[in-house]
């Protein structure tokens, strides 16, 4: 096999469990090597796409091709596709080496060679010494290092992970997040990776695979989906972002009356995403366009406090500040503030050309 | 709150002297001297079970309880186990009709399954065989055995036998390294009730044993002659063994789940 051809191919591939369709004719290509996330709502598809891919679900219709082979019904014992589960899976009546090992036991390793690998890995996944622990004696994070080891000690080309991460403390994920990417790039392997949570998306992966309703809505890198999407449901699930329509006129959109800039787009009606991070908040009425929004709550998020208003026609607006500005605005319930952004800012979801 | 408490400990206390008074009566006479069951009593003894156990007939009853049980201990957890699988891994219409019908044999009067097993194993050529009685006891233990395994398969996380699978396993060498040893407890378990259900039971064993008699039979047919201090003690021992397999049972199963 050339390194020209995708480790992965799904083509036209369907999914449906007598009439409700789980997955509705994909196509997608994974390369070797890459980080990819699948990323979506509840029930939209991204497991069972998973499952497929472990051959613990066939297809209804379509070929899934893994290295140039067409593997639709190969059962799941016969393929390379270690899953990290969203549960784990661990076997509660095997200690830790034995949980490692088992993927070497059911190829026949020898035993020398199976007690060297699980040593290697352990060590790997900094879980020394602990060779004979109970699982149920484990922490949250050390079960999820020996689920790792235990996926990955066959030496894959692949390791699936179905939300391995759901379980985790916050605090945790992100350090399990780093143990992630650190190991992928060490060992040069395709890591698939289905989440819901975007953080864990963006943070991890090469690409992200946006899937809704049992199809693939948008596939990029993490900045473009999160600068560019494609659509509102792309816009909705992903990140704090303001979706609006209005008519543009003259390099200016129309919002409920109040005329906004927006940068290189022709006259005719359009809906565009302004990022919340983007917004600009305003305490009383600036000397520009603005759109007037009354507070309602805000969130701590990481880099800053998002916070929620209120605007024109129940417009739900959202926008990102640090928090020292926060303090200065002094925001409470209904009190109005004036939300704006630069020209450049606005990322057009849809357009028509020509007036209404 | 503290009254009402104390009601129900005595109540408690109450039921299981009750229950267990006329067992715990029969064991003490089995080592009394009189031959009759009266008070005051005589003096201890061994007697009793000292001629018992020097008839052969005994013997031959025992071998022949032993070896039921056994069997169909066997059978019926194999039978359960397998039952209680096909009803965790797969779904299918007429489900519940087939966990209805597994769960059957239970409900039925044990004098009509007697005469229905008589019926039966007579066409079959083998009324009043050691065989005959294993099936029979096979057939109305097998649905405690399936109620066991059954429990214990529900702790089971049902990804657990797919992880073996993904990591490599075939479906039957993942039944053996994982389903059947998350279920063992619940094996072992199963296999000792049932055990005791079979070394216990009477009526269906009366009606198909014919000259190959397990213990109940023989003490019935013991009790029809006279009334024998040596039924106490015969009685004591089958109580023995019975509770032991129950006991055993019951600490297996809550050791699990208290985990």
């Amino acid at each position: 096999m050339t390194d020209a051809t995708p480790l992965v191919r799904f083509s036209q591939v369907r999914k449906s469990y007598g009439a409700i369709e789980a997955v509705r004719g994909i196509d997608l290509d994974i390369d070797r090597g890459e980080f990819v996330a699948i990323m979506g709502p509840s029930g939209c598809g991204k497991t069972t796409t998973l499952r497929m891919l472990a051959g613990l679900e066939t297809p209804t219709d379509g070929t899934i091709t893994i290295d140039g082979r067409v593997t639709n019904s190969l059962p799941a014992h016969e393929r390379d596709t270690p899953l990290v589960w969203q549960s784990l899976a661990l076997f509660p009546f095997l200690n830790v080496a034995q949980n490692v090992e088992f993927g070497l036991k059911m190829r026949d390793v020898p035993r020398a060679e199976r007690q060297a690998k699980v040593a290697l890995w352990l060590e790997r996944l900094g879980l020394e010494g602990f060779e004979h622990r109970r699982i149920d004696q484990l922490s949250g994070g050390q079960k999820q290092r020996v689920a790792l080891a235990r996926s990955l000690i066959t030496e894959p080309e692949m390791l699936l992970l179905d939300e391995p991460l759901s379980a985790l403390d916050a605090h945790l994920v992100v350090r399990m997040q780093g143990v992630l990417t650190r190991l992928q790039k060490e060992l040069g392997i395709t890591f698939v990776y289905v989440t819901h949570s975007q953080s864990e998306a963006f943070a991890m992966s090469d690409r992200v695979v946006i899937m809704g309703h049992g199809e693939i809505v948008q596939i990029g890198r993490p900045r473009e989906i999160f600068r560019a999407p494609r659509n509102r449901f792309v816009a909705e699930f992903v990140g704090h972002n303001n979706i609006l329509s209005g008519t543009v006129t003259q390099g200016e959109i129309d919002v409920d009356g109040v005329r906004l800039p927006l940068a290189g787009v022709s006259d005719g009606p359009a809906e565009i995403v302004v990022a919340a991070d983007r917004m600009e908040i305003y305490g009383s009425p600036p000397s520009s366009p603005a759109l007037k929004a009354a507070f309602v709550s805000e969130e701590f998020a990481g880099a800053g406090v998002i916070c929620y208003f209120e605007g024109p026609g129940d417009l739900e607006l959202r926008a990102q500040v640090p928090e020292a500005r926060l303090a200065e605005l002094a925001p409470e319930p209904g009190k109005p503030f004036w939300l704006a952004w630069a020209a450049d800012s606005p990322h057009v979801l849809t357009h028509r050309e020509g007036r209404t | 709150m503290r009254l009402p408490i104390l009601f129900f400990r005595l109540y408690l206390l109450a039921l299981f002297c009750f229950v267990f008074a006329p067992i715990v009566t029969s064991t003490v006479f089995s080592f009394n001297s009189d031959r009759f069951p009266t008070m005051p009593l005589g003096h201890f003894t061994t007697q009793w079970y000292q001629t018992a156990f020097a008839r052969p007939e005994v013997w031959e009853a025992f071998r022949n309880s032993v070896t039921v049980a056994l069997s169909a201990a066997t059978l019926s957890t194999a039978l359960g186990f397998a039952t209680a699988y096909t009803d965790f891994r797969f779904g299918f219409r007429f489900k519940s009709a087939y966990l209805a019908l597994a769960l059957l044999p239970p409900t039925i009067p044990l004098v009509i399954m007697g005469l229905a097993m008589l019926a039966w194993l007579g066409q079959l050529g083998l009324s009043g065989s050691i065989t005959g009685i294993i099936i029979a006891h096979t057939v109305m233990a097998a649905p405690f055995a399936m109620a066991i395994c059954r429990m214990r398969l529900q702790q089971m996380d049902a990804s657990l036998e797919a992880a073996a699978w993904n990591l490599g396993a075939s479906p039957w060498r993942a039944m053996r390294v994982v389903v059947v040893p998350f279920c063992l407890p619940a094996v072992i378990s199963a296999f000792c009730l049932t055990a005791a259900v079979s070394f216990d039971e009477f009526i269906v064993a009366w009606f198909v044993s014919g000259l190959n008699k397990t213990v109940p039979v023989m003490i019935l047919e013991i009790l029809q002659g006279n009334v024998d201090p040596q039924i106490n003690a015969i009685g004591t021992v089958v109580f023995v063994t019975s509770i032991t397999l129950v006991v055993a049972a019951q600490l297996l199963l809550l050791g699990k789940t208290a985990r």
